[in-house]
């Protein structure tokens, strides 16, 4: 018995080796048989010398029902024609995000990192930067490819003067409003001022509208953005400088507890879906997420009585806090950073920034932009056929004097895992104001 | 004079019986019905009837598209026979050696045989969320990874305790004067394994398979993790085609489960079926 | 039956490949689980040998607790009530009343029904505005007990629990397969002696399948329990408050954190707790050894 747990002890020791050493070996092992089922069906089309073809590997969430899914599958497409027979970029379609993630943390994890991923960490760039599984972009970027983005976007992710993190789409929150209701309730404007929307609030509820959406479940997310509004608005700036130390988190959780009194009944189990029905009901004054949700805005089918949605909206400011320090400020955040694994092969290095370039070629973007209604790091003209909405998110976004990554985005992960929890523990009143930061800052120190 | 009072209150507690009894069978045939007709309405509604409206209400108009939308766009149909494929073969190599297993297990006794079931049933405990890293890395190293290969094992591997608990349980019931019978009349190993144990657990292993094979169809994590060409993924994957990262296209995907759950159910159908001719023919016979 | 020498040989070639399997999927990973629970890792950065500091952790940590707690009385709830409520409509189908296929069929839908519906089906009858349920109470003068079933830090867990605890198919159709090998005859001779349905089965069927389905059920309904984790993931993800935590889904969020150590150590943790499960249920329904006395006895008539 005594031998054979020895001998278990054993293998196991070697497996943890292997998945350790496997970092030091990139990728290959992974995609060739990857590419086995992929060359069946299209063997009639491929001309001559596929031999020579470098094959990269693309696990992307931007499929499916995405909305920057038709026009990337055109811009790969096309771009695997213009390269035919030496670079061909496979996409592996991802698109539960959820899964997506767990798969991508579980590849890198294993030294299985594919070619080009799309990342959403802010907060793990170090780790990953300094983990050298990832390509170093800057010695390209320097090469004047780097005067595409806007400026400081780069910098602001680089680590030790590397770049494995490339910033490509961004995003925005502020509020957005639904003027119909606003008119109907006798406000004129939206509330400059955090006082004047608690005042707002109040007539809202009185009139039998819901002032915002706010969900406590699923991943909390509307919340978390209110909260990253109110903490922009309370701390400014250099709100995140010493982590959750800074009274303005106990504060903008005192906020964030009286807006769940002006938001629809069963906000504490709500996801996405309860927050997004209740806005397309037009039961809800306020609604505040990400530009893409632009989009829906414009759909047929959220139109009641013909009239779209959009037609009745309009993009407010951040309100400002008395005494706060916020004003000006935006809350934004990175979207996606491109992500290449490291390559021994500097022909299929080549290749991989070739489709990275080409990605962020700023035509490109553009396109991209306007049939998907999402944000880019990218500089670029924008198309004149983009809608009302977006052209007033881009305005509201040149025109902050500075801006601040949302909360998830300022901490770890296990930040906002715990986020949910902490929010229905404080509206339900199991905790304070204090105690819901205190909550947060156990589960960061958890994972430290 | 004893024999008529106690007659009519047995028979009334008949008649109680028997309400009760009609009262649960059709209560929880409601009960487990009830999501699939919510499913099947849900599937025929606008996803702004299904977000904003109320929950409960059939569709103004229904929405036959869906189906169209889950079939066309998400390709489900490649998707379904990847199941079939990938669930039978699974299934397959599950119930073979499970039952080879459980019958030693189950007919002998030897060195290490309760500590190898209850390391067995140990198994069924284990939270497989937490071997992601383990399981990807192996599959990786038999060089399975992104093949129908690496999903047909992994799947009859992580059934095999629940597969094997199963068919025990059933072989158990078996008794022990049928195989020494066989064994004086000089049936060998072999022999006893599948003109006896095999015929008699007949019920247990249809059900450790009807398990198994649902345990395939219904898995995401692994069918997600291990296969990455389009060609080669399952209905699961299929499923939530319809999600991205900001929203869900509810309403297609409830047309898209719908469409997963048909050849579960009438693949159930046919192999209760089976059940039920396997029980009269089998039926232990003393 | 004693083992043959002749047999030997055949023996373990037919346990061989479940036991190599078994090595290869749950041993190795699960000792290579156990390993890691005692490192610090992120899965990028170097491990770092941590000792038991994240068992420590994980029991200073409140939403950890509630996982277990949640997790044992959802494994009591699974074996003394899901459980037997499963027999008890075994017990009525394999009766064979009308329609019994039908409803044996109908019973196992849930099973089959991928359990993304499942939930958004319970959140929409629990929902706070539009819900099923609430919606009844209303209508039945109980409009005060109307709430938010799922966001109520009290209300959410005994609802995630209730609504599952009636899906009682699969081990329905465990049971009925037992009990439609108990030999006719006894029932037949029960009949004549005067019996009820309900004698019948409190005297012949509860007893014969009591120490083989009804302990695999129990056993399996417990580990289920204890395993608890899409329904949960999906209904409430944990909230309020972790209040509807398991131990899989806190484990699954630490994996999320990239906090291999600590999930690791949970999931040690639960193989431990499931352990103490199975071994207390063997005992309750007593030594294996009188599983074949029934059955001979059974076999014997």
């Amino acid at each position: 018995m005594k031998k054979a747990l020895a001998l278990l002890l054993a293998l196991c020791m070697i497996f943890a080796l292997c998945a350790c050493g496997q970092q030091a070996a990139p990728a290959p092992a992974a995609e060739k048989p990857a590419e086995a089922p992929a060359a069946e069906a299209p063997a009639a089309e491929a001309p001559a010398a596929p031999a020579e073809e470098i094959v990269i590997n693309f696990p992307s969430v931007w499929v499916g029902t995405d909305s920057k899914a038709p026009y990337m599958e055109k811009l790969i497409a096309q771009f695997n024609e213009e390269n035919a027979g030496s670079i061909k970029v496979v996409v592996e379609e991802q698109t539960d995000y959820q899964a997506a993630r767990d798969k991508l943390r579980t590849t890198i994890t294993t030294g299985n990192t594919p070619d080009l991923c799309i990342l959403d960490t802010t907060y793990d760039i170090k780790a990953y930067t300094t983990s050298g599984k990832f390509m170093d972009l800057s010695p390209y970027l320097a090469e004047g490819w780097g005067q595409d983005f806007t400026d400081g976007a780069i910098d602001a992710w680089s680590v030790d003067g590397k770049v494995c993190f490339l910033p490509f789409e961004s995003a925005v929150f502020t509020p957005i409003y639904n003027t119909k209701i606003f008119n109907e309730i006798g406000w004129d404007h939206f509330p400059a001022t955090y006082d004047e929307f608690f005042q707002f609030c109040k007539d809202a509820k009185a009139a039998g509208y819901n002032a915002m959406g706010q969900m406590a479940g699923e991943n909390g997310w509307s919340s978390m953005l209110w909260y990253s509004l109110i903490v922009e608005a309370i701390g400014g700036k250099d709100v995140y400088a010493d982590g959750l130390k800074n009274p303005a988190f106990v504060q903008a959780a005192e906020v964030l507890k009286q807006m769940y009194d002006y938001t629809f009944e069963g906000a504490l189990s709500a996801g996405a879906g309860d927050v997004n029905g209740h806005w397309l009901k037009r039961d809800t004054a306020i609604y505040l997420n990400g530009p893409w949700w632009v989009a829906n805005l414009y759909k047929e089918e959220n139109a009641v009585d013909g009239v779209l949605l959009a037609d009745d909206c309009e993009v407010a400011a951040n309100p400002k806090y008395e005494g706060g320090k916020g004003e000006g400020g935006l809350v934004t955040t990175v979207q996606a950073f491109l992500a290449a694994a490291e390559q021994t092969d500097p022909a299929k290095k080549e290749a991989v920034v070739k489709f990275i370039k080409y990605l962020t070629d700023p035509e490109h973007v553009s396109e991209l932009a306007l049939t998907s209604g999402a944000m880019f790091f990218v500089k670029y003209e924008p198309s004149p056929e983009t809608n009302l909405i977006s052209q007033k998110l881009t305005q509201v976004a040149n025109d902050a004097d500075f801006t601040i990554i949302h909360v998830n985005g300022a901490f770890p992960t296990a930040f906002s895992t715990e986020f949910p929890a902490a929010v229905s523990a404080l509206i339900g009143g199991q905790v304070d104001a204090q105690g819901f930061v205190d909550q947060l800052q156990t589960a960061i120190d958890m994972a430290e | 004079m004893s024999q008529t009072r106690v007659r009519p209150s047995l028979q009334g507690r008949e008649l109680i019986l028997a309400v009760l009894r009609w009262f649960l069978i059709i209560f929880f045939a409601l009960y487990t019905l009830f999501p699939l007709i919510w499913l099947f309405i849900s599937s025929l509604k606008t996803n702004f009837e299904f977000l904003a409206g109320s929950p409960f209400a059939l569709p103004a108009v229904p929405q036959w598209q869906n189906y169209i939308n889950a079939l066309t766009v998400a390709g489900l149909g490649r998707m379904l026979l990847n199941s079939v494929i990938v669930g039978l073969s699974a299934t397959v190599f599950n119930i073979i050696v499970a039952s080879m297993g459980a019958y030693c297990i189950s007919r002998f006794r030897f060195n290490g045989r309760e500590k190898i079931f209850t390391l067995f049933t140990a198994g069924i405990l284990v939270p497989l969320n937490a071997l992601m890293v383990p399981y990807f890395v192996i599959i990786t190293k038999l060089g399975l990874i992104n093949t129908y290969g690496g999903m047909i094992l992994l799947y009859c591997a992580i059934g095999i305790p629940m597969s094997t608990f199963l068919i025990r349980g059933l072989m158990d019931s078996i008794p022990m004067e049928l195989e020494e019978a066989a064994y004086i009349d000089g049936c060998g190993f072999f022999g006893r394994f599948f003109h006896i144990i095999l015929p008699l657990s007949r019920t247990g292993i249809v059900t450790a398979a009807t398990f198994e094979f649902l345990t395939c169809w219904n898995e995401f994590v692994f069918a997600n993790l291990l296969v990455s060409s389009e060609k080669l993924r399952t209905i699961q994957v299929g499923i939530r085609y319809f999600t991205n990262q900001f929203s869900t296209d509810y309403v297609s995907m409830y047309a898209a489960i719908m469409i997963s759950i048909i050849p579960s159910i009438i693949g159930y159908i046919l192999f209760q079926e089976q059940i039920i001719a396997g029980m009269t023919s089998g039926a232990v016979k003393g | 039956m004693k083992l043959e020498r002749s047999d030997r040989g055949p023996l373990w070639a037919f346990l061989g490949p479940a036991i190599i399997l078994m090595l290869v999927f749950f041993v190795i990973p699960v000792i290579y689980v156990a390993v890691v629970s005692l490192m610090k890792w992120n899965g990028i950065s170097a491990p770092e040998f941590r000792n038991i500091r994240n068992y420590m952790l994980l029991f200073k940590d409140k939403a950890f607790i509630r996982s277990v707690t949640n997790n044992v009385i959802w494994a009591l709830v699974a074996g003394f009530i899901q459980v037997p409520l499963a027999m008890v409509m075994a017990i009525i189908l394999s009766r064979k009343p009308k329609g019994w296929k039908f409803f044996r069929t109908v019973y196992f839908f849930p099973q089959v029904i991928s359990g993304i519906a499942l939930a958004m089906l319970w959140r929409a009858v629990y929902n706070a505005e539009t819900g099923l349920l609430n919606g009844i109470l209303k209508s039945v003068g109980m409009g005060h007990l109307a709430c938010d079933w799922l966001g109520g830090i009290k209300t959410a867990f005994p609802a995630v629990l209730i609504y599952w605890v009636f899906y009682v198919g699969y081990y329905m159709v465990i049971m009925m397969a037992d009990i439609t090998t108990i030999d006719e005859s006894y029932y037949e001779a029960a009949t004549i002696d005067g019996a009820t349905d309900f004698q019948q089965a409190i005297h012949i069927t509860i007893p014969l399948i009591r120490r083989t389905s009804l302990l695999t059920c129990v056993t399996l309904a417990s580990v289920m329990g204890l395993r608890q984790f899409e329904q949960v993931y999906m209904l409430t993800n944990g909230g309020p408050a972790n209040t509807t935590s398991t131990i899989v889904l806190y484990m699954y969020k630490k994996l999320q954190d990239s906090n291999y150590g600590v999930a690791s150590a949970s999931a040690v943790i639960l193989i431990l707790v499931g352990v103490v499960f199975i071994v207390a249920i063997r005992k309750l329904f007593e030594g294996r050894s009188e599983t074949v006395k029934v059955k001979k006895v059974r076999a014997g008539k």
